[in-house]
């Protein structure tokens, strides 16, 4: 076709609405308003800028996850959305993350869920991949060697039917270099066996965390599910049996019908809902994890936006983890790195730790289960 | 050339058909970079309430001016968006993405086959392509009425283009697939794009075709050494029959594993990455994934 001539219009309110590009390119090279810093501000901070032309060395936005992981940031990608770290390269800086969350993966290769997999829902995606991966060896083969060079941590996330497949994993991984910790998926809702059912019992899901525990020296997030009534004994009882850190929260279990009506959408009947929509959920589990555990908390569940971040960090996550957002926007994490480099700086502030747990109550509040509190 | 995250400049828009629509963009990388078969993962205005990109195939590009079109039905709110872009406009494109038709270099004569307009676009940069390297190409397409047939101005004057309708109200009455006996000894290589049952029919023809029609096998002379690796580009130029799949995609980048379709050996395969174009001998047509 014949390329018609070029009308730019400025008062069209998609010209306005989508600088992609603009936004693109500022993550690389920050252009922000300067002199926001008020004036009793951090000068330190001030004077390193005019010197230092990486305005993002001048916060140190590092986290540390315990066991020896230390993040450069509290942005991480979330497992599953980020496949293991390759698949965006040609268009992410995947350096500049605090960590990547590989696609969660199994001992033996497994072919996944029937189509279709995944599905558009109000402000949200629901999928049921069922942890199609090729297996834990392959992984090592094909991706380890990859990761050793890179500066960014990189987290496996394990799933299993068994406590015997989840150490039989790690204990493979123990040692690997290139391999940054374990993220313990308990919580994968589209999975017959294994998967969901550790994450709904506080002893099974203590029991796992240990076994797995014993046999690592890997760094070992465990991954909770909103998929229960009361999350904090769970939590609890991982925190017990020797997790350096918490996710919450994995997808919640939900289901779409097919167009035509005469049965559900997706292959593997329910799919795990992500996205904007579980936001207000997954802040409530953070907040309430927050309270009764003494490890540090790493968020996941809708983050679109920086002001999302802050919303997590105040109700007491150190980190946050960035998914199903990335769909639409693979650069919204590293750019969140930026963003949020540039709110401390604008607050005066050195790091974000102070940002953290801004708005957890004093004294431990009751949980959202009303049934207890309710009894007569 | 890989893949890149740019905005590109809406240059042209137009319904050409009923509720279906034909848009030009200037996106030079694309235009540059792009092969027949391949896709863009383009992101809309900001809809509440919409996560996903959505794919289109590429339906031509102008490497003159730099400018890409894209041939889409309206079926819901992302597409509905589109049709209000007015030129100018801006949109945050993903692309060039997955692998290509492969066309065999002595393939003179080539069929496409095309179900629907979702046919047409997945097929029509591939006809620029066959008329550009002087092969001669006849398109089928299948469509519901006469109304819903693509324009035949809107395509190279040198493609032969025959259209089956279901009602008959023009060319004949019936499918695409009806029409596919009256040209499968004619054709070096098959080319098809439409709705995944229509592919799965000309799968189950293409895979007869040698013992029906007693015609060699494309590559059959370099027989003695090893034979290429299932799904690689040179496997696919062998294949008399090329399909693009539509699925449901999330990251079409390969990531997060939503696209897959199973493949013949028992693994799926990701319509993003290995796809969307197969030879239709990689795919488990009965798995009914």
């Amino acid at each position: 076709m014949k390329a018609k001539k070029r009308v730019v219009t400025t008062g069209n309110r998609v010209a306005k609405r989508t600088p992609t590009v603009r936004r693109i390119r500022s993550a690389i090279v920050p252009a922000r308003p300067r002199g926001a810093t008020p004036a009793g501000g951090d000068g330190r901070s001030i004077v390193a800028r005019d010197h230092e032309p990486d305005e993002s060395a001048a916060v140190d936005l590092s986290v540390d996850l315990g066991r020896g992981l230390v993040l450069e940031n509290p942005i991480l990608v979330a497992a599953g959305t980020f496949g293991y770290g390759v698949e965006y390269d040609e268009v992410v800086e995947v350096e500049r993350l605090g960590a990547v969350c590989t696609k969660g993966t199994t001992l033996k290769p497994r072919i996944g869920n029937r189509t279709p997999r995944v599905a558009e829902t109000p402000g949200g995606l629901l999928n049921s991949i069922g942890l199609q991966n090729p297996g834990i060896d392959a992984v090592i083969d094909r991706y380890a060697p990859i990761w050793r060079g890179w500066r960014v941590p990189v987290i496996v996330n394990v799933a299993g039917e068994s406590v015997g497949d989840y150490v039989e994993v790690v204990r493979r991984l123990d040692g690997v270099a290139g391999v940054a910790g374990i993220e313990l998926n308990i919580s994968c809702p589209n999975v017959g066996r294994g998967g969901v059912q550790f994450a709904v019992d506080p002893d099974a899901a203590g029991a796992v965390t240990a076994a797995v525990r014993r046999a690592t020296e890997l760094p070992l997030l465990v991954k909770l599910s909103p998929n229960v009534a009361d999350v904090r004994p769970i939590a609890r009882a991982v925190a017990d049996a020797g997790a350096d850190a918490l996710t919450a929260i994995n997808t919640l279990s939900g289901l779409a019908v097919a167009p035509d009506r005469d049965r559900p959408l997706l292959g593997n009947v329910y799919g795990g809902l992500s996205g904007p929509a579980i936001r207000p959920i997954a802040l409530r589990v953070v907040f309430e994890v927050a309270q009764v555990v003494e490890i540090p908390v790493i968020a996941v569940g809708g983050v679109t936006e920086l002001s999302d971040v802050l919303d997590y960090l105040a109700a007491g996550a150190v980190a946050v983890e960035v998914g199903t957002a990335i769909f639409a926007d693979p650069t919204l994490p590293v750019r969140l790195v930026d963003e949020l480099a540039d709110e401390c700086r604008r607050r005066g502030l050195g790091g974000c730790a102070s940002l953290v747990g801004t708005a957890l109550p004093k004294r431990p509040l009751p949980s959202s289960v009303k049934g207890v509190e309710y009894r007569p | 050339m890989s893949m890149r995250l740019a905005s590109a400049e809406l240059v042209d828009s137009r319904e050409i058909l009923p509720r279906e629509w034909l848009q030009a963009f200037h996106a030079p990388h694309v235009a540059l970079g792009s092969r027949a078969g391949q896709f863009v993962h383009v992101r809309g205005g900001d809809l509440s309430g919409l996560v996903l990109r959505r794919p289109f195939s590429i339906n031509t590009a102008d490497r003159a001016s730099g400018t890409i079109t894209l041939h889409f039905r309206v079926q819901g709110r992302a597409t509905d968006w589109f049709t209000h872009l007015r030129p100018g406009d801006r949109i945050d494109l993903l692309g060039p993405l997955g692998r290509p038709f492969e066309v065999d270099a002595r393939s003179r004569h080539l069929l496409l086959v095309a179900g629907g307009s979702a046919g047409i676009a997945g097929l029509r940069m591939l006809a620029d392509e066959a008329v550009r390297d002087g092969r001669q190409v006849t398109l089928l397409l299948g469509a519901e009425s006469a109304r819903h047939v693509y324009p035949s101005n809107l395509l190279p004057d040198e493609v032969e283009y025959v259209v089956a309708t279901e009602d008959g109200s023009l060319g004949r009455r019936g499918t695409v697939a009806d029409l596919v006996p009256d040209y499968e000894a004619w054709a070096d290589q098959a080319f098809a794009a439409g709705p995944a049952p229509m592919l799965a029919t000309l799968a189950r023809l293409a895979a007869t075709r040698r013992h029906r029609l007693g015609v060699a096998k494309l590559g059959r002379k370099r027989g003695h050494g090893r034979a290429d690796p299932i799904g690689s580009p040179a496997a696919r130029r062998k294949a008399f029959l090329q399909v693009a799949l539509r699925q449901r995609m999330g990251c079409a980048v390969g990531a997060c594993l939503g696209c897959v379709v199973m493949g013949a050996a028992g693994t799926p395969l990701r319509t993003c990455r290995e796809g969307p174009v197969f030879a239709a001998e990689e795919i488990d047509w009965e798995a009914g994934w």
